[in-house]
């Protein structure tokens, strides 16, 4: 078998980005967050991705504002590099090799040049224990750097990056492990153990699960596994430390922030809702609720406008102020596992899988995007752990996307299964899913398979569903006999059985004339017109995994795969198996829109991908270790624009494209080089200037700014240049860019603002610059020397602000703008008599 | 709001991103310019433009794709991923006060302005399809060719004597259309008239290429709609220069809003044009270019969309785009101020086609989905509940061998019954309103619910088994569905059960002779067995429940305790099993 360089597995997306608490810029625009083994940034108000930071060779674990630099970002990643980013351009600046996998990274601003890192411990590689390291991070020009210059700060903390924070000032670290909070000082290079007892008499539970400290004040909160929240002060001391306690949650705080002032304490945890809490008033509260699921981390923006959580369903909210969710950055939605097949909707061409509990996700693959979220269940979800709730387990679209069938399951431990059978017919007018039918207890026991008949051109459809109960059912759309009133509903046509076997899967054939349904090791052929049991297969021993009919051309072959490792292919004609082959198929895929087969193969902890067609020997397309792990999902999608390769080995991906799901759920999918380079040879970066954010105030200054141009220079080329903005003289950034609230008085900046629209006679610069020094000089004035001199100047610089208003408007007649130079130099005067004093 | 938006007398801008049709910019009549995703049918941005209600939006185009940035020191990895689709990003927006606003979706906020160019309003903008320039039509009656990469005018010339209504930049990019009082065509390279064409009487909205072939190769055709103009014109550039007449022409049956193209690569390819007509209709043609054609062309279907309502009102459609397959296509309809997006499959088979949608749910879905992304599915009380025990719930019951001669046979007995039952009232024909067994068969004859239930709601033992045994042979059967069909509600069960025991009694040994008694009592055994499997676990229940409540009993009250008891006992929906 031959490999095929010409076509490689590449990552379609769908990874986590609620692994590490994710990074808000310092203008609150873009929010950073590690996903697989890249940095995503969204922003923050469209939620779209704006671009990847690709470059590690592992899972990244970290990310970090730079804290000298608001314009850079470190991010670690276990591959052992610790990498320095520009984010909105892009670019990887640095990469600092540290040589030992880091699990997480921290710095402070008083720490200039070393960041902190959690490694294991470096005797071994492999140990449970990590330590906490100063990385002294050393200046260099060039772009691959080894950092050695380590040294460790504390040993035997958590790996959880919730679980260490850096102190007030950077005085401080604390960690918390297990029972024991455990705070190092710099300074005294001394640390203080704090423990608690394994849990009081009512049953608490005192493990720390996470760790913030305030940000003006000695205090460090920490949150329990029994959903305490603790606050330690005074813990300089060995003795005679304190803490109060807090307690809303329920179950563990899983992750604890302080705002950026100290005013509020923010907590969240399995129960879903944001808790605000006031700092030193801790009885009052405010609360987010139904935010969707459990809050896993939350971050706060540098200037604490902007909150935002990560979720456990892979979701992450950004929430402004505390009380309106803004925006959603939703990724693909990871349960504990996939329940369903994947699917794809022929109508929206949507991947569809189970999502959020009793929901279906569809997922947009091309843009690697949640769609939608389906509820199908239609029942409140109650966030607490360690409860049964509904979940979807199967569902099955039929070819024309016209009707979904979805099984909802709740198992509880002692009592019975409850199974519901639910059809949905998709109302063209209403362009939504209507509920027909809804079938409770549609077998006795958990529901194995679960499909449509395919036939394009039958009258009737057909759903079969089998299951452990040793029952197969077959379901028919037909109108009651009885009843006036309704449309058609679905009913049971047929029950069928085999020995008192189990049936593990079913399906159909393309034209819906068969249905094989496999009882253990016998593959049991089935007529649907007159349920007559026309044939059986089989191969012991080993119990059928997998089934599939050819299509097209090998429509007379049915494939199976057997737990003792067998593929086999019998040929439907002559009722006997065409041949077989040893391999331990964890699954068999056919192509809807072609005659071609996949089959995964699982060898040696990695998966082999083998495409073939039923008749011929050869495999078309082999692929080996296409990734680590088993793959147990998997869907052909149909592509949008056909490729037309003539190559043999590529042309199974000319009018679809198969998607699989790893171990981690990550979806990966196959791509030829020849859709490579067309990608590639279309995708031109525009470069475009982005000059101005348009304000009301750049309005107004533009538009006087231009027709003085105009009055000046009367030369009107048709390459006209761009007028110089405004924004372009010192005073008027002086004036636009310093916040509102340290400006001096409107009064003082008139003088400045209007002396900036004045027609430049000779030496504009200078005076700009005398401008500017001025201003400065009055602001300190301003802050050092308070109320009295601004009252007592107050008078004259009104009289002149309405003075320069007046003549501002008009065009200056050289004895104003004499007039105004002079009351200028009064006013310099004035200044520097202000200052000798 | 629906009925006006068809109707407005200015066009407002609509457009679909290019490609993938991901999404749909719209400026509505309030001025804000929306951004609509198609696929999950979503509101994604708004923008509201500073100067929204002076300096309206007059005219929208979508930027060339953006794609993720290739960085420079690129390997090959093994599971590296691709760079992902290109994403449409920037939106130049053309606004009544002249400046042309460029915005970017991917950052949801202005990129930046060009201005100072036009004094009149612009009417048009064009991308270059390679290079970031970009091209103004305005009232001033001159083109302006932008360098976005500065933000500065590159070149302003004057292009006709009235305004510059429509743009065009070909696939090449090489030359552009203008339309003022005739349609120019440009050489970008000199900015010198190519060709020129007489043009509309009215305004020119719509300029389009229509091949990709070079000018040179008589090949190259585009087309032209006009405000007030129930016809697209289309026009060869032909290599004579003798080409000031249009060649083909499309019937329409208002003017042309909005335009979508599949252009066509060569001559066995076949151009593909949606059109959507100011009365909201969308027209689709398809038609190979090759000379001139006398005859103006009518559309190969045209698609029209209706509400629901009982007097349907046209739901006016506001733009389509055509996609990969023929007979696909995305629109979008309803209202500018909220559009509803589908993608359908249209039977071109059929010259008109009439779809009827209700617009009021599909929004107030897409609307809940755009904040939670969840989408509800509609559960009306209309769908249909099958619980173990009910028809249906397990596969009807055939006799043991020839299920379908069986079924025939059953069809014949029927009719039978019929004419019997036909044959015995009239026989004896004496109203006797006050015996039960007369009345029964009376209402089981004429099916009235209100006789049957009179009839069925004696409890009295003794007269249901004279009623049922006075019952004539041939009115067996029919009680015997009835009850089963009565039996469905559990309330009745209690009261059905006692009428099944006496049928059973009295009328055994005619059933036995029936030859298909297995699929006429089929059903009803289904039902007494999903009802009895429970009957082991409730006797279980009862019997712990009784000795709780005996244990309870020495605590609490006797009196309290009975009326407990009794009330647990007989609210029970299945006491009826316990009966039978």
């Amino acid at each position: 078998m031959v490999e095929h360089g010409d076509i490689r597995v590449v990552h379609r997306g769908g990874s986590k980005i609620n692994f590490r608490e994710p990074v808000i810029t310092n203008d609150s625009s873009f929010l950073l967050c590690a996903s697989g083994e890249c940095v995503k940034v969204f922003s923050t108000s469209t939620e779209e991705c704006i671009h990847d930071l690709r470059g590690h060779t592992d899972l990244v674990t970290g990310v970090l504002l730079k804290p000298s630099n608001h314009l850079q970002v470190y991010s670690c990643s276990a591959d052992g590099t610790v990498r320095l980013w520009d984010f909105t351009d892009g670019i990887l600046i640095k990469t600092y090799v540290i040589g030992y996998p880091i699990y997480s990274i921290y710095a402070s601003p008083d720490h200039e040049g070393i960041i902190f890192i959690v490694t294991p411990m470096l005797s071994d590689k492999r140990s449970e224990l990590f330590q906490l390291v100063a990385v002294h991070l050393p200046q260099s020009g060039d772009q691959l750097v080894e950092a050695r210059e380590l040294s460790a700060v504390l040993s035997d903390v958590s790996s959880n990056p919730a679980a260490i924070t850096i102190g007030r000032g950077g005085e401080y670290f604390a960690s918390a492990k297990g029972l024991q909070l455990e705070v190092y000082f710099f300074r005294k290079q001394k640390s203080y153990r704090f423990s608690l007892k394994e849990g009081n008499k009512k049953g608490g539970r005192n493990t720390f699960t996470c760790v913030a400290c305030h940000p003006k004040d000695d205090c460090i909160a920490t949150g329990h596994e029994d959903g305490k929240i603790r606050l330690w002060r005074n813990f300089n001391h060995k003795k005679e430390y304190t803490y109060t306690t807090l307690h809303w949650h329920h179950s563990a705080v899983s992750s604890l922030r302080f705002t950026p002032e100290g005013t509020n304490l923010l907590s969240g945890g399995v129960e879903s809702v944001l808790v605000q809490w006031r700092y030193n008033q801790e009885s009052q509260r405010d609360f987010l609720p139904r935010l969707g699921a459990a809050i896993t981390h939350i971050t706060i923006s540098p200037d604490g406008a902007l909150f935002c959580t990560s979720h456990s369903d892979n979701k992450i909210t950004i929430i402004q102020s505390c009380v309106k969710v803004s925006a959603v950055i939703q990724g693909l939605v990871k349960g504990e596992s996939v329940r369903t097949d994947l699917m794809v909707d022929p109508r929206s061409k949507a991947m569809v899988l189970n999502g959020k509990p009793g929901h279906l996700q569809f997922y947009s693959l091309q843009r690697d995007k949640l769609l939608y979220n389906l509820d199908i269940v239609q029942q409140e979800y109650i966030h607490e752990s360690g409860l049964q709730q509904f979940e979807v387990v199967k569902a099955a679209f039929d070819a024309s996307g016209n009707w979904l069938a979805t099984v909802e399951e709740r198992k509880q431990k002692a009592a019975e299964l409850e199974l519901n059978l639910k059809l949905w017919e998709f109302d063209e007018q209403t362009q939504s899913f209507v509920l027909n039918t809804t079938i409770s207890a549609p077998h006795e026991a958990q529901i194995t398979a679960m499909c449509f008949c395919h036939a394009a051109d039958s009258q009737t459809t057909m759903l079969v569903s089998t299951s452990k109960d040793g029952h197969f059912k077959a379901w028919q759309l037909a109108t009651p006999a009885r009843t006036e009133d309704e449309g058609p509903s679905w009913s049971c046509d047929f029950v069928g059985a085999y020995h008192g076997l189990v049936p593990k899967c079913c399906c159909f054939s393309a034209d819906g004339s068969l249905l094989a349904v496999s009882f253990q090791e016998v593959v049991t052929v089935w007529s649907p017109s007159s349920w007559e049991l026309l044939t059986t297969l089989s191969q012991p021993p080993g119990a059928i995994r997998d089934l599939c009919f050819g299509r097209l051309s090998c429509s007379k072959y049915l494939l199976g795969t057997t737990a003792s490792n067998l593929l086999c292919c019998w040929n439907l004609l002559t009722c006997s198996l065409e041949w077989s082959t040893s391999m331990d198929t964890s699954l068999l895929l056919a192509d809807p829109f072609s005659e071609n087969m996949a089959a995964f193969c699982c060898q040696a902890g990695c998966t082999d991908l083998f495409v073939f067609k039923p008749s011929e020997p050869r495999p078309l397309f082999s692929h080996k270790a296409v990734c680590s792990g088993k793959v147990t999902r998997a869907v052909f999608a149909p592509r949008e624009d056909m490729l037309e390769s003539c190559e043999e080995s590529s042309q199974w991906l000319n009018c679809s494209q198969l998607y699989f799901l790893t171990q981690y759920m990550d979806l990966m999918t196959f791509i030829t080089k020849a859709e490579e380079d067309r990608l590639m040879a279309s995708s031109k970066q525009l470069v475009i200037d982005d000059s101005v954010a348009m304000t009301p105030f750049y309005l107004l200054l533009g538009k006087h700014r231009q027709q003085q141009q105009e009055n000046q220079d009367t030369l009107s080329t048709l390459s006209a240049e761009r007028t110089p903005l405004p924004q372009g003289s010192v005073a008027i950034k002086e004036l636009l860019q310093t916040p509102a609230h340290v400006l001096p008085s409107t009064s003082f900046l008139c003088s400045m603002f209007v002396q900036s629209l004045l027609i430049s006679v000779t030496d504009s610069r200078e005076e700009s610059k005398h401008a500017e020094e001025e201003m400065e000089s009055e602001k300190e004035e301003e802050d050092s020397e308070g109320e009295m001199e601004s009252s007592t100047s107050r008078p004259r610089e009104a009289s002149l602000a309405g003075h320069a208003t007046e003549t501002a408007a008009l065009a200056l007649t050289k004895a104003q703008a004499r007039e105004l130079r002079r009351v200028k130099k009064l006013d310099h005067s004035w200044l520097s008599g202000l200052l000798d004093s | 709001m629906a009925a006006d938006a068809g109707s407005s007398p200015l066009q407002l801008p609509c457009v679909f991103s290019p490609k993938s049709r991901q999404y749909l910019a719209l400026c509505a009549q309030d001025g804000r310019l929306r951004i609509w995703n198609t696929d999950s049918k979503t509101l994604h941005q708004e923008y509201v433009p500073s100067a929204h209600l002076s300096a309206t939006c007059t005219c929208i185009a979508w930027g060339p794709c953006r794609t993720v940035k290739e960085g420079p020191q690129r390997k090959k990895r093994k599971s590296e991923a691709v760079q992902v689709e290109e994403k449409p990003d920037l939106l130049a927006m053309g606004t009544a006060a002249g400046t042309v606003l460029i915005y970017s979706t991917a950052k949801g906020a202005l990129h930046c302005t060009l201005d100072g160019g036009h004094s009149g309003g612009v009417n048009c903008v064009q991308w270059h399809p390679e290079d970031s320039l970009l091209y103004s039509g305005s009232d001033d009656t001159n083109i302006i060719e932008w360098d976005l990469q500065t933000g500065k005018m590159r070149s302003k010339w004057k292009a006709d004597r009235a305004a510059v209504t429509s743009l065009c930049v070909s696939h090449d990019g090489k030359l552009l259309l203008s339309a003022g009082q005739v349609i120019k065509m440009w050489d970008l390279d000199t900015k010198e008239v190519y060709r020129k064409f007489t043009g509309h009487s009215t305004a020119v909205t719509t300029l389009r290429f229509a091949t990709t072939r070079p000018p040179d190769s008589n090949g190259l055709y585009f087309l032209s709609g006009a405000a007030h103009d129930r016809l697209l014109s289309v026009w060869q550039v032909r290599q004579d220069g003798k080409d000031k007449n249009s060649v083909v022409s499309f019937t329409l049956t208002d003017e042309p809003r909005h335009i979508d193209l599949v252009t066509s690569n060569s001559k066995e390819e076949a151009v593909r044009l949606s059109v959507v007509c100011k009365d909201g209709q969308l027209h689709l043609f398809e038609h190979f270019l090759n000379g001139p054609c006398k005859k103006p062309l009518s559309p190969l279907c045209s698609v029209q969309m209706s509400d629901t309502k009982d007097s349907p009102v046209p739901i006016p459609l506001l733009a389509a785009a055509l996609g990969a397959d023929t007979r696909n296509v995305l629109l979008a309809y309803g209202n500018h101020l909220q559009p509803v997006m589908e993608r359908v499959e249209i039977n071109t088979a059929e010259r008109h086609v009439c779809l009827t949608r209700d617009v009021q749910t599909n929004l107030s879905i897409s609307m809940e989905t755009a904040v939670s992304k969840v989408k509800t599915p509609i559960v009306s009380t209309k769908s249909r509940v099958l619980v173990p025990g009910l028809p249906g719930h397990q596969a009807p019951v055939k006799g043991m061998s020839q299920g379908s001669e069986k079924r025939k046979k059953d069809t014949d007995t029927k009719e039978v019954r019929i004419l019997l039952m036909k044959g015995a009232p009239k026989g004896t024909a004496t109203l006797q309103t006050d015996n039960f067994a007369v009345l029964l068969v009376q209402g089981l004859e004429s099916n009235d619910a209100n006789i049957l239930n009179k009839v069925f709601q004696t409890r009295k033992e003794v007269v249901i088994k004279k009623t049922v045994a006075r019952l004539p042979l041939p009115a067996v059967l029919p009680l015997v569905e009835e009850v089963t069909h009565t039996f469905v509600p559990s309330y009745r069960a209690v009261l059905m059960v006692r009428w099944l025991k006496a049928v059973l009694m009295h009328h055994t040994s005619y059933l036995a002779s029936l030859p298909d008694l297995v699929t006429q009592l089929g059903v009803l055994y289904h039902m007494i067995e999903s009802r009895v499997k429970m009957f082991h676990k409730l006797t279980k229940l009862h019997g712990k429940l009784y000795l709780l409540m005996t244990q309870v009993g020495i605590i609490v009250y006797r009196k309290y305790l009975q009326y407990f008891f009794l009330s647990v006992f007989f609210n029970r929906p299945d006491s009826a099993v316990l009966e039978v």
